[in-house]
């Protein structure tokens, strides 16, 4: 249905994609993976005719059954591919939150692509929305249609986004990462509502994702992608069951699995279980802004009765929805709210954080050295008795850089010359610069490629083991929580519905919820 | 409802923190009206008096107190300056009557021809693929950003008054004469003041659909088969207008004091030059009033501003 030929589209001289081939049959699903700068999204967009002007094709051709979207390197003119556009293929694109414009309804919105493409009355266009709207699963269709963005939910949104691209039931569906800004719950349900789409309309899916288990949850066939061309084509269970190419096993080998974890069962050898944090019937506030300009604020608990310990050695993994609380709870053991009640207790120095998102919390006008300095010279300046000479600092420093498996050279570098998963080990090296007992990870390694997180998934447990250190690990997969956790504590609308050993929470769960939350994933 | 009662409390709060800032204002600053008045024929007995007439020998506490008073019923005061003839003072209302309509008129103007001619030009250079156009429009409005608004005002005299002679320089009618004839000897004016605004407002508005056409929103619509020029006036204007509808309400405050400015170049009976002869000559009644008056046509633009934020952003007011 789809082909493309020889197809090479650079950014300035550098190829994002480089002599691809690639076909994608009638009614199937097709999964490109492979980690960011693989080349896939390009594809996709190149596909679709949305390639951003930076972006030039350099040859190839792309076909949709008769017609040439991309010859010999040209692109077909802009008004022929309008017509194709939004009508015989259509895109699902990653941001839910962004993809819809923020200042119209967004029945509107969908409306658009009938107005340009049918000749429908406003009446009957209307009646065609709200049908597509059901047919994604959406309820009380008449008040999405009058909704803008903001009022709706991620997972709702997503929903309109597919709404939008299925309503002239395109012959070819690109989604790319449709679920990877969404909830796990969520997820699936998106997942479902996709998979329904091609089981009744027959629509042919290109499907982007760099979340093997989904790929392999949802695709007929897997093509593999990296540095912009092809390294493997086949059958899903084939590409899984028998990878051919060295590269796809390195990218199977590093997902994290259950199934794989269960094989080299854990040795457990018990010490006399020392507590490094204890919390107990903690509630936390939020103060909510009051309309009125003399009314009072009004107090919102976000997280109730949280009462859990965390051992000296051990990683409790923290697992729910977002806005469930988890952020909440972190901040008020690191002591960074004041509106609690209830009891923290610290039996260690200062606990430390490590964030999502290495590209902004490092500050890029420091070197390496500097940043990892830091914290001590903080640690000086809070307390005199921890005051170091600067030739400790530096040793510490650079003694820090070989633990994080980062050579010494960095040291005078710049975060900006440093890729994603090199800054996340910095991160974590100022983290742990001044030996704290305790410390917190959000989504450590949400933001990196699955190659790179289970480098630094491997290197936390290193450093666990060698430090000697408590993790409270948060994270949204199931799955990279499984393998990190030694007690996993679910969370669901600011309480803790379920807390216990990894393995008894998912052969056993009691709560319906913690169930849900695992399976499929 | 319950918005409008919290932008009625801060107008409210607004004048009166003004009008005490006024008030104290020429508390503190050196002269004194009574010398100023009197002059040459000043003997300390005649001070005593004057200063008794105009109620300056109150403590300044009392003396805001009973002027504002005065202002809340409608008596706007009198000035210390003018009189109506020997035996009459004359009232400030009567002064600034006739005078404020045309610099309001002339701040009107400009803002309109401000957002007419700043808004088609600005979408006009974001869409234009055109090199050149780039780089004039660049050159452009950066010299008219520039050039000072008096300024501005010699050269449209010269240029259209005295070369192609499509107006009077210095002449006026009054807008109870013939109120077209007015509007159009404002133009010219009004025209000083708007060209360097228009030249910012274009400029912030280019940038501004700049930005927004990198959005993820922008991608769908593409991918939905919308031409350029859809995309352009049906997804990316109303967002691009945003930041530009909070930019219009800055720039207000600046119009009328440009205004202020500009009325002494065209020779038009504005406040403009009262406000200044009053400041000098220590006429109290006249600048607070002037102030108050003022403080309040801007804090209402900045209300209707808002509420024009209020239609263009639906996110605002679900909050």
């Amino acid at each position: 249905m789809i082909k493309i030929e020889n197809l090479s589209v650079a950014f300035e001289e550098t190829l994002a994609v480089n002599q691809l081939n690639l076909e994608i049959f009638d009614g199937e699903i097709l999964g490109i993976v492979g980690e960011s700068g693989s080349g896939k999204s390009v594809t996709a967009l190149s596909v679709m005719g949305l390639l951003s002007s930076e972006a030039t094709i350099k040859g190839g051709s792309i076909r949709m059954g008769e017609d040439w979207l991309i010859k010999d390197g040209k692109a077909q003119d802009k008004e022929r591919l309008r017509k194709a556009q939004g009508n015989r293929m259509s895109m699902v694109f990653q941001e839910p939150m962004t993809s819809l414009n923020p200042t119209q309804k967004v029945g509107g919105q969908v409306d658009e692509v009938l107005l340009l493409h049918t000749k429908m009355e406003a009446q009957e266009r209307y009646d065609k929305v709200l049908e597509a709207f059901k047919s994604v699963g959406l309820k009380n269709v008449e008040k999405v249609y009058d909704s803008y963005p903001h009022q709706l939910s991620g997972g709702m949104r997503q929903r309109v986004m597919i709404a939008m691209a299925i309503i002239l039931k395109p012959e070819l569906l690109i989604a790319d990462e449709p679920t990877t800004a969404l909830d796990v719950r969520v997820q699936n349900q998106i997942i479902q509502v996709l998979r329904n789409i091609n089981k009744e309309q027959k629509t042919s899916m290109l499907f982007i994702t760099h979340d093997l288990n989904l790929a392999r949850r949802i695709c007929n066939r897997i093509a593999v992608m990296k540095d912009g061309k092809l390294v493997e084509i086949g059958p899903t269970e084939e590409v899984f069951g028998n990878p051919k190419e060295p590269y796809t096993r390195k990218l199977i080998e590093a997902v994290p699995s259950r199934v794989k974890e269960k094989e080299d069962a854990p040795e457990c050898t018990e010490e006399v279980s020392v507590n490094i944090l204890e919390v107990r019937d903690l509630n936390i506030y939020y103060h909510e802004g009051s309309n009125s300009l003399f009314g009072q604020k009004k107090k919102r608990c976000v997280v109730e009765n949280a009462t859990f310990t965390l051992e000296k050695g051990e990683t409790l993994g923290l697992v729910g929805e977002s806005g469930c609380g988890k952020t909440s709870l972190c901040k008020a053991i690191l002591g960074m709210n004041k509106l609690v009640e209830g009891e923290v207790k610290h039996f260690s120095t200062r606990p430390q954080m490590v964030f999502q998102d290495p590209y902004s919390s490092l500050n890029p006008a420091k070197t390496i050295g500097w940043l990892l300095q830091e914290p001590l010279r903080a640690a000086g300046k809070l307390d005199p008795a921890c005051k170091m000479t600067d030739a400790d600092m530096k040793a510490a420093a650079y003694d820090m850089l070989q633990k994080i498996g980062m050579p010494e050279k960095y040291f005078n570098r710049w975060p900006s010359q440093l890729s994603g998963g090199q800054r996340q080990r910095i991160s974590i090296g100022q983290a742990l610069i001044t030996r704290p007992g305790l410390v917190i990870a959000d989504e450590p390694v949400s933001a990196l490629d699955v190659t790179i997180q289970a480098q630094i998934m491997e290197l936390m447990q290193k450093l666990q083991e060698e430090l000697q250190l408590s993790y409270l690990f948060i994270s949204h997969d199931i799955n990279v929580i499984y393998k990190m956790s030694d007690r996993i504590m679910v969370m669901k609308d600011g309480k803790i519905v379920e807390i216990g050993d990894k393995e008894v929470l998912f052969t056993n769960p009691k709560e319906e919820y913690t169930r849900l939350l695992f399976a499929e994933s | 409802m319950k918005y409008f009662g919290k932008k009625f409390i801060t107008l409210i709060m607004t004048l009166f923190i003004v009008s005490v800032a006024a008030f104290i204002a020429f508390q503190i600053i050196p002269g004194d009206v009574v010398t100023s008045i009197l002059g040459t024929e000043s003997t300390p007995e005649r001070e005593a008096q004057l200063r008794a007439e105009l109620g300056l020998d109150q403590p300044p506490v009392q003396r805001y107190f009973s002027w504002m008073g005065g202002v809340l019923q409608g008596d706007l005061g009198v000035s210390y300056r003018y009189s109506k003839n020997m035996n009459e003072m004359m009232p400030v209302a009567e002064l600034i009557g006739d005078k404020l309509p045309v610099t309001l008129w002339l701040a009107a103007i400009s803002l309109v021809l401000i957002i007419v001619l700043s808004i088609p030009l600005g979408v006009l250079w974001a869409r234009s693929k055109s090199k050149l156009l780039d780089v004039l429009m660049g050159i452009g409005t950066q010299t008219a950003m520039a050039v000072p608004s008096f300024f501005l005002g010699i050269l449209v005299t010269y240029f259209f008054g005295i070369f192609l002679r499509w107006f009077t320089p210095g002449g006026y009618v009054s807008y109870h004469t013939d109120f077209w004839r007015f509007l159009g000897y404002l133009l010219f004016p009004a025209i000083s003041i708007a060209i360097p605004k228009i030249a910012m407002t274009a400029r912030f508005l280019r940038n501004s659909m700049m930005t927004e056409m990198d959005a993820d929103y922008v991608r769908t619509a593409y991918s939905k088969g919308c031409s350029k020029r859809r995309v352009m006036y049906r997804h990316v204007l109303r967002n691009a207008m945003m930041p530009v509808v909070t930019f219009l309400g800055m720039i207000i405050a600046e119009i009328i004091a440009g205004s202020i400015v500009v009325e002494q170049v065209f020779g038009l009976p504005g406040v403009g030059r009262l406000l200044i002869s009053s400041v000098s000559t220590r006429d109290f009644p006249v600048v607070q009033i002037l102030i108050l008056y003022i403080t309040f046509v801007v804090i209402f633009v900045y209300f209707l501003v808002d509420i024009l934020y209020r239609v263009i952003d639906p996110r605002i007011s679900s909050k």
